[in-house]
């Protein structure tokens, strides 16, 4: 039962996710710039700065595919899924940790939308290290007869 | 019930719960080792992530302390063109092109690099294009001394030049590599008084021309680098939208412009 909250929860705030890679990446393809709260530049420097792209790859687009596999991950059945989904949040954690290092000590400003992700990883890490350590609880029948 | 049956039966559920107990232990031991392996390659992943994004940012130039870069591309690609000030190209030519940049922009760079030197062939050269440039100091400290700077360069007519090789040249954002060294070697390569450019850096005369261009960046509802207005000589400018910083995607965006507001 426990599993099945933290997988649906899990699963929303991937979606969540997803919908702000998804932002993003229109933006970046469509030559525009993120609404930025404040009318700061701090989403204007962070999309201009040379951290903007991985290998050639906008950071948008490697976090879009980032959240469509840990949803796919969510969604799959199954030991290794669940394994899959751990893996993949920890490395989005592990990356957007350090995307938020750059922001704060590197370029020296804040995109709104990119810390709003790294709150969402954070809490999809926590959920999914939750349910790869929980052990299955045994089934009701079983439980039943040993009381 | 038999009080040994009882007995039995007490026996075999506490088996049970010693076995249920056994392989929950076990499951929990697996799925803790399961931990450490998926962190194990995620510490990996995040460090090859990391590595990719740093690459490529400390190319020997005259940030860093190498040769300065690109002087005589800067010059074969500029040669022969008219500069004034922050225009390049025929002043009666019918439409003008407004580049709003800042040095420190990596993708101002790629756009000068890849896509400028195609512009300057086959429309500044025959006349139907004219470029603008404003140079605006949003990414930080050294983007400012860097903007300073070229401004002063324009009052020499060696605005162009100046920006190329900068480019070329261009450092680690904000890291303090616009220092008077690395601006005087980037004057001489662009042909303009080292003096002039490095007293203009810190020159509160050159600051109003920035002022300007963020202005005029903010009226054009312009919020990124590179951005960039399109309009006929004298006339009212739009943005221009392009799809990618590439020169197929410039020719795209450019020659239905040329052709309509040659009509």
């Amino acid at each position: 039962m426990k599993q099945r909250r933290l997988r649906i929860a899990s699963l929303v705030i991937a979606g969540l996710g997803i919908a702000i890679a998804t932002y993003l990446t229109y933006v970046h393809y469509a030559g525009l710039q993120p609404i930025c709260a404040g009318g700061s530049h701090g989403c204007e420097r962070v999309q201009s700065s040379s951290y903007a792209t991985v290998g050639g790859v906008p950071v948008a687009v490697l976090g879009l595919i980032g959240y469509v596999s840990i949803a796919g991950a969510l969604l799959a059945p199954g030991d290794g899924a669940r394994l899959a989904a751990a893996a993949l949040t920890v490395v989005g954690f592990g990356f957007s940790a350090y995307l938020t290092y750059l922001e704060l000590f590197v370029i020296n400003a804040i995109c709104q939308w990119c810390v709003s992700s790294a709150v969402l990883l954070t809490v999809l890490v926590v959920l999914s290290v939750w349910r790869l350590l929980l052990v299955d609880e045994p089934p009701l029948e079983v439980a039943a007869e040993a009381s | 019930m038999s009080s040994r049956q009882q007995q039995k039966e007490k026996a075999r559920a506490e088996r049970e719960a010693r076995e249920r107990a056994d392989a929950q232990a076990q499951q929990r031991r697996k799925r803790v080792q399961q931990l450490g392996a998926v962190l194990a390659v995620a510490v990996v992943v995040v460090v090859v992530l990391v590595l990719v994004s740093q690459g490529g940012k400390d190319k020997p130039n005259a940030s860093n302390g190498g040769a300065v870069a690109g002087a005589s591309d800067a010059r074969a690609m500029l040669a022969g063109i008219a500069q004034k000030g922050t225009s390049l190209g025929d002043p009666n030519a019918p439409v003008v092109m407004t580049e709003f940049a800042d040095l420190q922009c990596p993708f101002c760079k790629q756009y000068t690099l890849d896509v400028l030197p195609t512009v300057v062939q086959n429309y500044v050269r025959t006349k139907r294009l004219r470029l603008e440039i404003r140079i605006r100091n949003f990414l930080g400290p050294d983007s400012d001394v860097a903007a300073r700077a070229a401004n002063a360069a324009a009052t020499r007519n060696r605005l162009w030049n100046f920006i190329d090789v900068f480019y070329r040249n261009q450092g680690t954002e904000d890291s303090g590599y616009v220092k008077p060294a690395f601006l005087r070697r980037i004057a001489t390569a662009a042909g303009v008084s080292p003096q002039l450019v490095v007293d203009g850096s810190t020159s509160a005369a050159y600051e109003k021309p920035v002022k300007v261009a963020e202005a005029e960046a903010t009226a054009a509802g312009l919020t990124s680098t590179p951005s960039f207005l399109i309009g006929p000589k004298g006339g009212k400018a739009k943005p221009l939208s392009f799809s990618a910083l590439t020169v197929d995607a410039f020719t795209q965006a450019i020659d239905p412009q040329l052709k309509a507001l040659a009509q």
